[in-house]
């Protein structure tokens, strides 16, 4: 039995362009157990991002949660009033973000952004967030001295690194990591991603990885999440969803990455056409139209998720017939008949 | 029919790269072009000429008489000339002196730039020191000095500006060049074994274009203030009227003591309508240069 | 260090610069059309006469020691006597760098401080009723002639209102004992308060479009985002993090709006009968006494090189990113 810490509920989040509602997401449910990394998967743009960053309601100013929940610990985030918001930011809920070097303001040396922190939100003295940005450093594997730096002076995985300090201040129960490691070389990747994990352990902390990078899923998370033109397709065990998938864009994604451990033996193979216009989506599943298993149904009716194992949740009309269309997505061909 | 009609207008002026989607930009062009016909019809427009000393009915000198007596739309002058008129015909002088001021302006700059940028090496360095050296000359003292030692002309703004102001459009033009040049296209053109020439007119010449516009119309706002002053500091062309001239005659004829706002305010805000259609319509360029900036 | 290193060659070209315009001046004086000694001789001065007079101020050497002597002279702060007041050019320049100075910086000190808070409300308050009536209105202010707007706060402040002295810096008949004593009396201050009032007005424009400008990109930028997911107060999120950095183009952009002023001075100083380098430039080039003419416009020159250099100083002084590069 997990315990849910935080749980996304029919999550639909709108951006106003010009006088266009765009739908970023739709429907979007799924839990965050406590203690675990929960990876965010899925092309750009199918709001995997957006509804993270929803979870800190620092989101653009056209966009706005229209529908659904957010619970963290048992609170609605998306009912809660501002002030109570802000109390929760980054004491409990921190963020990862993709590009340190633009996230870390580029007047002030590293130190002083850390005391902000744990000063201006953590409410230590002067002595004691001296004390905590030493430790801070020690445990993300910088040396000391270099806190008076600015960030410009950092080399791209050491700022990832002080990103991760900074998340970590005050000691928050979630972390939401936005493409932590997309910007780095792949060695410097596996080093974050290692001490990620073994901080999150240490520190008994959830985490919510978002990527498009199935390679990185596989590598370091519990769970995983696949999201499709704004709507969740199949979540379940990470091990789950990367061997069994029941839905064939999740077997088309994993088709199209190489593999982090076997390192590429088999052929990549993308999947053809391109997402839908979110302003205009088709009728049916949103992927029919690049699914190679499209059937009538699938273009006039869209799937409800549902729980074909215990805790695996896939949106598919084709679900029960998974074994058989496993066989067939591994074939290069079946990809390359898209009407 | 009426909307496919002001389309296709619209479409003709987007061709140009007129910015007409801005409104501010809509606002300075409808106000350059009222102005332009002013100048063009000064002498139908306008009820007196404008250096004539009139007299009124009884004989007596037509001086500083109030707005609105006698057909002076705007009063006289203490010698007895109709001001509305001379607002008119200043309209010529400055948009002679802001056209070519800004043209002259463009030219240079936009030249030196695209040599500096696109040759690099001693060209580059040999212009960007002439413009470092241009920067450190004080604009407005260089232009008297010229005006008063040359023969009084119009010209002499123009000639200074030309010699001066090159400097600021060059070095824009200069650094836009230079990302220009490291663009796919260009490489690729040159990998093909196009001429410079040949690349400067056909890949980089069109990209620069806009940013010379906008650098243009801002220095026809230049230049129509530093005529302005030089008039007013008394070393423009005693012959031509110009609302520089106005100022300085008014200014030198106690006008300001005498509460004469008739006389001061209007060639005042003559100016100031011509320099501010000249930033709107370069705010507009630069929503076109610079999307990014949205407004 | 790097910083100092920049800083020095910064400082060579400087000298090339002011070499330039140096020699610029001294050709635009010499080869202009006419005897410089024109206005001052008297037709019924002998030849003898005359040239006594030209060899008096040097003009009958050949021009290539006319000009090293002008340099040297240069060198040693020393420009010659004015043809009018027959007295030391750099005495009478001296005399009158403190009025420009003071009209300089006063106006330009207010016009940033405005501007600044300013930029940084329109900005904050993007899209606003506010920001569609100020816009034009601050773009109306960049497009007046500044001795025009100078001639409206004299016409309406002074000689209608009465409210403030019509010219110059002090009441006629008054005597102040000292440099300090005239600077802070409450006659020189409201002497000061039209001319510098006129070009804080006309100034205010550029600090508040930069500002303004630079904060709509700044609050763009990821570490803005960052620091709202961070909990930080708004007052935290928009003066520590978006405004100091939008700052930075601004500060850097006052050294070279001095420089800018300087040449403004000239109409503005006119206008208020202000005794400052503008004006001294415009009655002694009218009067053609270039000597003098010379000096206020090599002061002017020096001030503006100078403000360009200390512009491109402050800027690597002040942005991290490149001192401690």
């Amino acid at each position: 039995m997990t315990d849910t810490l935080l749980s996304f509920k029919d999550v639909e989040i709108v951006y106003k362009v010009g006088n266009m509602s765009i739908r970023a997401t739709t429907g979007a449910s799924f839990d965050v157990p406590r203690g675990a990394i929960v990876g965010l998967v899925g092309e750009s743009g199918c709001g995997k991002t957006t509804l993270a960053r929803a979870v800190t309601r620092v989101i653009a100013d056209n966009a706005h949660i229209a529908h659904g929940q957010i619970l963290f610990d048992g609170i609605d985030l998306v009912s809660l009033s501002d002030r109570d918001m802000n109390a929760l930011r980054w004491r409990d809920i921190a963020f990862i973000p993709q590009s340190a070097m633009n996230s870390l303001d580029p007047v002030y040396t590293v130190e002083y952004q850390l005391h902000e922190v744990l000063r201006g939100r953590g409410g230590l003295s002067r002595i004691d967030a001296r004390k905590r940005s030493k430790e801070l450093f020690e445990l993300v594997g910088i040396e000391t001295n270099r806190l008076s730096d600015f960030p410009h002076q950092f080399s791209g995985g050491m700022r990832q690194r002080v990103a991760i300090a900074l998340a970590l201040a005050l000691n928050p129960k979630l972390i939401i990591a936005d493409e932590p490691v997309t910007a780095l070389d792949v060695i410097v990747q596996r080093q974050i991603l290692d001490q990620l994990r073994d901080l999150q352990q240490k520190l008994g902390i959830s985490v919510i990885l978002v990527t498009h990078d199935i390679s990185v899923v596989a590598y370091i998370c519990d769970r995983t999440v696949v999201m499709y033109a704004g709507q969740v397709m199949e979540s379940s065990d990470t091990r789950a969803v990367l061997n069994e998938p029941y839905h064939p864009y999740t077997m088309g994604l994993k088709n199209a990455f190489p593999d982090i451990k076997s390192a590429g033996t088999g052929l990549l193979t993308p999947i053809e056409g391109s997402p839908p216009d979110l302003a205009n989506p088709p009728p049916g599943c949103r992927f029919a139209p690049r699914c190679p298993f499209a059937e009538a149904i699938c273009r006039a009716e869209n799937p409800q998720p549902r729980e074909i194992q215990p805790q695996h949740i896939v949106a598919c009309h084709r679900s029960q017939e998974a074994l058989q269309l496993r066989t067939e997505a591994s074939k290069y061909e079946t990809w390359q008949q898209i009407p | 029919m009426l909307k496919l009609v002001s389309n296709g207008i619209r479409s003709g002026f987007r061709s140009l790269r007129l910015p007409v989607g801005d409104p501010f930009a809509v606002a300075g062009l409808a106000i350059y072009a009222t102005f332009l016909l002013a100048a063009i019809f000064a002498d139908y427009i306008a009820p007196f000429d404008p250096t004539e000393i009139l007299y009124s009915k009884d004989f007596t000198l037509a001086a500083d008489l109030p707005p609105g007596t006698d057909g002076h739309i705007l009063g006289t002058t203490s010698l007895g000339r109709d001001i509305f008129s001379q607002i008119v015909f200043g309209t010529r002088s400055a948009l002679l002196v802001g056209a070519s001021a800004a043209f002259m302006v463009a030219l240079i700059g936009s030249i030196v730039g695209l040599l500096s940028g696109y040759f690099g090496g001693w060209v580059d360095i040999v212009l960007m020191r002439l413009a470092d050296i241009a920067f450190g000359i004080p604009f407005l003292p260089f232009v008297i000095v010229l005006a008063a030692f040359l023969e009084p002309s119009i010209w002499n703004v123009v000639f200074a500006m030309a010699l001066v102001l090159w400097r600021d459009t060059a070095r824009v033009i200069r650094s836009q060049v230079l990302t220009l040049r490291s663009r796919g296209y260009v490489e690729a053109a040159r990998v093909c074994g196009s001429s410079d020439l040949k690349i400067i007119w056909r890949h980089i010449t069109p990209n620069i274009l806009p940013l010379s516009f906008l650098y243009g119309s801002i220095a026809i706002g230049w230049a129509i203030l530093t005529e302005a002053s030089i008039s007013f500091l008394g070393f423009g062309d005693p012959e031509a009227i110009s609302w520089g001239y106005m100022l300085q005659d008014a200014f030198a004829s106690q006008a300001l003591s005498r509460q004469a706002y008739y006389w001061f305010v209007p060639p005042g805000v003559a100016i100031i309508l011509v320099v501010s259609a000249g930033f709107f319509i370069s705010r507009g360029y630069e929503a076109i240069l610079f999307p990014k900036l949205d407004r | 260090m790097t910083q100092f290193k920049a800083a020095g060659g910064r400082f060579l070209q400087l000298l090339l610069v002011l070499w330039a315009v140096i020699t610029i001046l001294f050709l635009l004086f010499r080869l202009m059309p006419g005897s410089p000694m024109a206005a001052y001789i008297d037709p019924t001065f002998t030849v003898e006469q005359q040239q006594a007079l030209m060899a008096q101020f040097g003009l009958d050497k050949p021009l290539w020691s006319q000009y090293l002597s002008y340099l040297g002279n240069l060198l040693q702060g020393e420009m010659g006597q004015s043809f009018r007041y027959k007295t030391p050019v750099s005495d009478r320049i001296w005399a009158l760098l403190p009025n420009t100075l003071i009209l300089t910086f006063t106006s330009l000190i207010i016009a940033y401080a405005f501007g600044i808070l300013a930029g940084a409300y329109l900005a904050w308050r993007r899209g606003s009723m506010v920001e569609k009536l100020s816009l034009p209105a601050v773009l109306t202010t960049r497009a007046m002639p500044e001795f025009w707007l100078g001639m409206v706060l004299l016409a309406i402040f002074s000689f209608w209102l009465g409210w403030f002295p019509a010219g110059g810096t002090r009441t006629p008949g008054t005597d102040y004992t000292g440099f300090w004593d005239l600077y802070t009396s409450g006659d020189f201050i409201a002497h000061l308060t039209l001319p510098a009032a006129t070009l804080a007005i006309y100034s205010q424009g550029l600090p508040l479009l930069l500002m303004r400008s630079n904060m709509l990109d700044v609050m763009k930028e990821d570490f803005v985002t960052m620091a709202r997911v961070k909990g930080l107060s708004n007052w935290t999120v928009v003066v520590r993090h978006a405004a100091r950095n939008a700052l930075l183009p601004v500060m850097t952009s006052f050294a070279i709006s001095v420089g800018y002023q300087l040449q403004g001075n000239v109409v503005v100083e006119t206008v208020f009968s202000w005794p400052g380098l503008g004006r001294e430039l415009v009655t002694a080039v009218a009067a053609s006494d270039y000597p003098l003419a010379q000096g206020a416009f090599l002061m002017i020159a020096v001030v503006v090189i100078l403000m360009n250099l200390i512009a491109d100083l402050l800027y690597t002084f002040l942005d991290p990113r490149v001192s401690h590069a």
